[in-house]
């Protein structure tokens, strides 16, 4: 569970972040809406404790992280995937070493364990073929899907995504929208996505929140959130 | 009056943070966390593909300095010491400094484009967000790379250099073979060879520290990579010839 009481933010004079109290239940996919320049992602960075907030706090499975030094997210970032708006492969690597990365890194598998592993969670996203392949020789999408496999590889119970869909074509979109609903469902893990894909959002979220200049203006399922009567949820909407 | 301060308090935070990531990675360091496997690649990638270079630039300084050194020793009749001359220079200064500009514009500039392109393409972070430390990962295997392999350079350096000088001595100046090589053995005694090495182990640390730290400062795409590229390089250049100005006189003073 990740609880967030009264989270602000301000970078110079510009609150980004304006006291966001939210509740993630375990096991849900939170969608987190918004137009540019929101906050959404700012907010998905403060889950994962790569800023700290002025004011406020975020506990995930009840520890604070906001109070945590750099030594203590390190560790707790092994049980979290995050999936960046670009990839963020690494670039010297290739599909094969980037997804095998946290494993060699954090687990004791042996080399044949981890080249099974790797090959399983790429079968997953649909790369199986793309293993030696290296990031610059990749499309969008598969990018995306490369880095989706380096987040779960280490069958994580959290997971986090920054506008998976930004960047791609409605039907690669869509594909990826779904396979994180797949994997957030297999895995049991607790998703939270932002996006500004209202029509993918809804197709995937159990819970959805509009943000507006760093406040929450709306949240509920997508069914909810549709039948609101609010002036700015309906425009951004529509 | 107003820019002015805020120059200086840029300047002054700015080396405040710079410091502060040297001595996040002397406490790397210290605890032992260090990826000997990142360590050799990048010994081989700063090392090897530099080694053509230096060869290069050190025979035709060393060749340059034979010939002047000759024109003007000969006035004295002195054509002989030109052996002397071309040794010491390289080995007390000019080996230990010309590696390290051209290592800094080389590898240092290498080190800088490729974790400021980390950096603006988000792999920094994202080796944070894999449970990682980046200073571990991406930083102490290149400083301690720099490290190893600048001194090595340097020692090549000098003995290509003085091989550089051996061919104008030798064939153009004739002077005889024997008496060259006897010359430049009789010219070094380890005091003039410990200067020059010593100043190198403190160069290789700026490169490092300097190219390391300007490319994880990086922002502003492939703009700013070209920017702080350029600053690294620049920087390095600037730090190797105020240290190598402070080194030699404190190398004097106590060694002569």
């Amino acid at each position: 569970m990740i609880t967030i009481k009264g989270l602000s933010k301000r970078f110079d004079q510009q609150l980004v972040l304006d006291n966001i109290n939210l509740e993630i239940k375990k096991g849900e996919l939170l969608v987190i809406l918004g137009e540019s320049g929101s906050g959404k992602s700012v907010l998905l960075q403060h889950l994962m404790g790569l800023l700290k907030p002025d004011q406020g706090s975020i506990a995930i499975d009840g520890q604070d992280i906001t109070k945590m030094k750099e030594w203590q997210l390190l560790k707790m970032r092994k049980n979290i995937g995050y999936l960046f708006q670009e990839g963020a492969l690494y670039d010297f690597m290739t599909v094969f070493e980037n997804v095998a990365f946290p494993l060699v890194e954090h687990t004791q598998l042996k080399r044949k364990d981890i080249k099974d592993k790797v090959k399983r969670v790429l079968k997953t996203v649909g790369l199986e073929e793309a293993g030696n392949k290296f990031p610059s020789e990749l499309s969008g999408g598969m990018k995306k899907r490369a880095a989706l496999a380096r987040a779960i590889v280490l069958d994580s119970k959290i997971l986090f995504c920054d506008e998976p869909t930004s960047g791609l074509d409605p039907i690669k979109s869509r594909s990826i929208s779904f396979l994180i609903k797949k994997i957030s469902s297999e895995l049991h893990c607790t998703t939270v996505v932002t996006s500004h894909d209202i029509r993918n959002s809804f197709r995937i979220a159990d819970q959805v929140i509009l943000i507006k200049e760093g406040k929450v203006v709306g949240s509920g399922t997508p069914r909810v959130l549709q039948d609101s009567q609010d002036a700015f949820i309906q425009e951004f909407l529509s | 009056m107003k820019t002015f301060f805020s120059a200086l308090l840029n300047f002054v935070v700015g080396t405040g943070e710079a410091l502060f990531f040297f001595g996040d990675v002397c406490v790397h360091l210290l605890k032992g966390k260090i990826r000997w496997g990142e360590v050799l690649k990048q010994i081989y990638e700063q090392g090897v593909q530099s080694v053509i270079i230096i060869a290069l630039t050190s025979f035709a300084t060393g060749a340059v300095l034979a010939l002047q050194g000759y024109v003007m020793l000969n006035r004295f009749g002195a054509k002989e010491n030109v052996a002397q001359l071309v040794a010491l220079s390289l080995v007390r200064e000019l080996s230990p400094v010309f590696s390290s500009f051209i290592f800094s514009g080389k590898a240092g500039a290498r080190i800088a484009a490729e974790l400021g392109t980390m950096k603006v393409s988000d792999q920094v972070t994202a080796t944070r967000t894999l449970g990682v430390d980046p200073v571990e990962f991406l930083v102490v295997p290149r400083i301690l790379a720099c490290f190893m392999v600048l001194p090595g350079l340097v020692v090549f350096s000098e003995l290509i250099g003085i091989l550089g000088g051996y061919t104008i001595g030798v064939f153009d100046a004739n002077i005889q073979s024997s008496a060259y090589i006897h010359q430049t053995i009789r010219a070094i005694n380890f005091v003039d060879f410990f200067s020059g090495f010593i100043k190198t182990l403190f160069f290789a640390a700026i490169i490092g520290w300097v190219c390391c730290y300007q490319g994880f400062q990086t922002k502003g795409g492939s703009l700013g990579v070209g920017q702080y590229t350029t600053k690294a390089v620049a920087f390095s250049y600037i730090m190797v010839v105020l240290f190598n100005a402070v080194l030699t006189k404190i190398i004097l003073t106590f060694w002569g």
